[in-house]
């Protein structure tokens, strides 16, 4: 009773939060309403059962989202600050009746998924069943690598797309506003460093590797590590440069670049695609695309091309 | 009414106050919140509907709402990379035409 009443909490909040975020009147608010609706969300999945998902909405729906959101408001009102941001919702006679049409076909959609007679479930069960024979005890990171690999494939090829096109948009005179904090020569901000640095890439290193056998993975670790370098960047420490490194370029196409190498080798002795020839494989990938998601959400946070030492690096 | 239910119907919900959002903001980063909201009423809906397997919810759906989430920053990370663009060039971060008429 108590977890259905939480729940209903839960629920509640979700559709508050989501409606603030859409209609409150300033901008701002909206991204504090949404970054907050991210939260919740990871408290749902906490709630359904699905830890995997509630460290991945945490880490990159409410964390990482939530900060590209503040940093693009930000170049907003840094260029015209007499500018109105937000000119407030528009008068739409219709937006009401196709709102509430397309949640009930949702609704309904849902419910008739939730009370048919099939048997929920069967991809599932073959997933649990057939992971009994390989060593690793997460079944999300099983499916992920060994029976949906090509998914996960397009997925960090997704990112990488994502990140060359932001980059290609942005305009030269785009990365002048830093998003460093005032006041970063605070002593305190050194010794914060000091103790969070490393102890958010041990959470990060502690999922990747838990991944395997318990919630946790390439994901969360990637975004957790990202949150570090997001730290740093605020901090001024690191700052985002013209163009990358040669070890930036390494870690960006690090993901991509070993999953297809691995993935193609199977195809030598006449394996299938992307039949992983082992559980070092799965280790393997997750740690290059661990890197590859972490330097790839730094630099969109950065809004540079490349990363270089910082005005009190 | 299990919990299950309830967040069936919240995904619902939600999913129509996304659509709302979506039709009823100008500004661009709004709409980007309400596509957002909207497609994690979809993520909710996968998960929720697709019933338990031994205990917890099914890893198939799980995985691809994983998969989801990481799609929808980047998607986010470059729609708001065009916003910025786009207000760069022209001044303003909305596509209607509405407002021109406030200015003179």
């Amino acid at each position: 009773m108590i977890g259905f009443l939480l729940d209903g909490l839960i629920a509640a909040g979700l559709v508050g939060l989501a409606y603030q975020a859409v209609t409150s009147r300033s901008l701002f608010r909206g991204i504090i309403h949404f970054v907050v609706f991210g939260l919740t969300m990871a408290l749902a999945w906490a709630r359904v059962g699905a830890p995997d998902l509630a460290m991945a909405e945490a880490a990159i729906g409410a964390g990482l989202t939530g900060a590209l959101m503040l940093v693009a408001y930000r170049r907003l009102v840094e260029d015209r600050r007499d500018a109105p941001v937000d000119p407030g919702p528009a008068k739409s006679r219709l937006a009401l009746p196709i709102a509430i049409g397309s949640g009930l076909l949702v609704g309904v959609i849902g419910l008739s998924a939730l009370f048919s007679d099939v048997e929920p479930g069967q991809a599932g069960q073959a997933v649990l069943a057939d992971l009994q024979q390989v060593d690793l005890g997460n079944p999300i990171t099983g499916v992920l690598l060994l029976y949906r690999g090509i998914d996960t494939l397009l997925e960090v090829a997704v990112l990488l797309t994502a990140f060359l096109a932001a980059r290609a948009l942005a305009g030269s005179e785009s990365g002048t506003g830093s998003p460093t904090t005032q006041g970063p020569e605070t002593p305190m901000v050194g010794a914060l460093l000091a103790v969070v640095i490393p102890l958010t890439v041990l959470v990060s290193v502690h999922l990747l590797r838990a991944g395997s056998y318990e919630p946790g993975g390439a994901f969360q670790a990637g975004a957790v590590l990202a949150g570090a370098g997001v730290l740093l960047i605020l901090s001024g420490r690191i700052a985002a440069a013209e163009t990358a490194g040669l070890l930036v370029r390494m870690g960006l196409l690090a993901g991509l670049v070993s999953f297809i190498l691995i993935g193609l080798t199977p195809l030598l002795h006449g394996g299938p695609l992307l039949a992983l020839p082992g559980l070092w494989a799965v280790y393997f990938i997750e740690t290059a695309m661990m890197v590859s998601i972490a330097i790839t959400l730094v630099l969109l946070f950065a809004g540079g091309g490349g990363l270089k030492r910082g005005k009190h690096g | 009414m299990d919990s299950l239910g309830l967040y069936v119907l919240a995904a619902a919900v939600l999913f129509g106050v996304g659509v709302y959002g979506l039709i009823v903001s100008e500004h661009l980063m709004r709409k980007l919140f309400a596509i957002n909201i909207m497609g994690n009423a979809i993520f909710i809906l996968l998960v929720a509907a697709s019933g338990p397997v031994e205990g917890a919810p099914d890893p198939v759906p799980q995985a691809l709402v994983l998969t989801g989430i990481v799609i929808a920053v980047s998607a986010t990370a470059f729609a708001l990379a065009l916003m910025v663009r786009l207000y760069q060039e022209t001044g303003q971060a909305t596509l209607s035409s509405r407002d021109e008429g406030d200015d003179g």
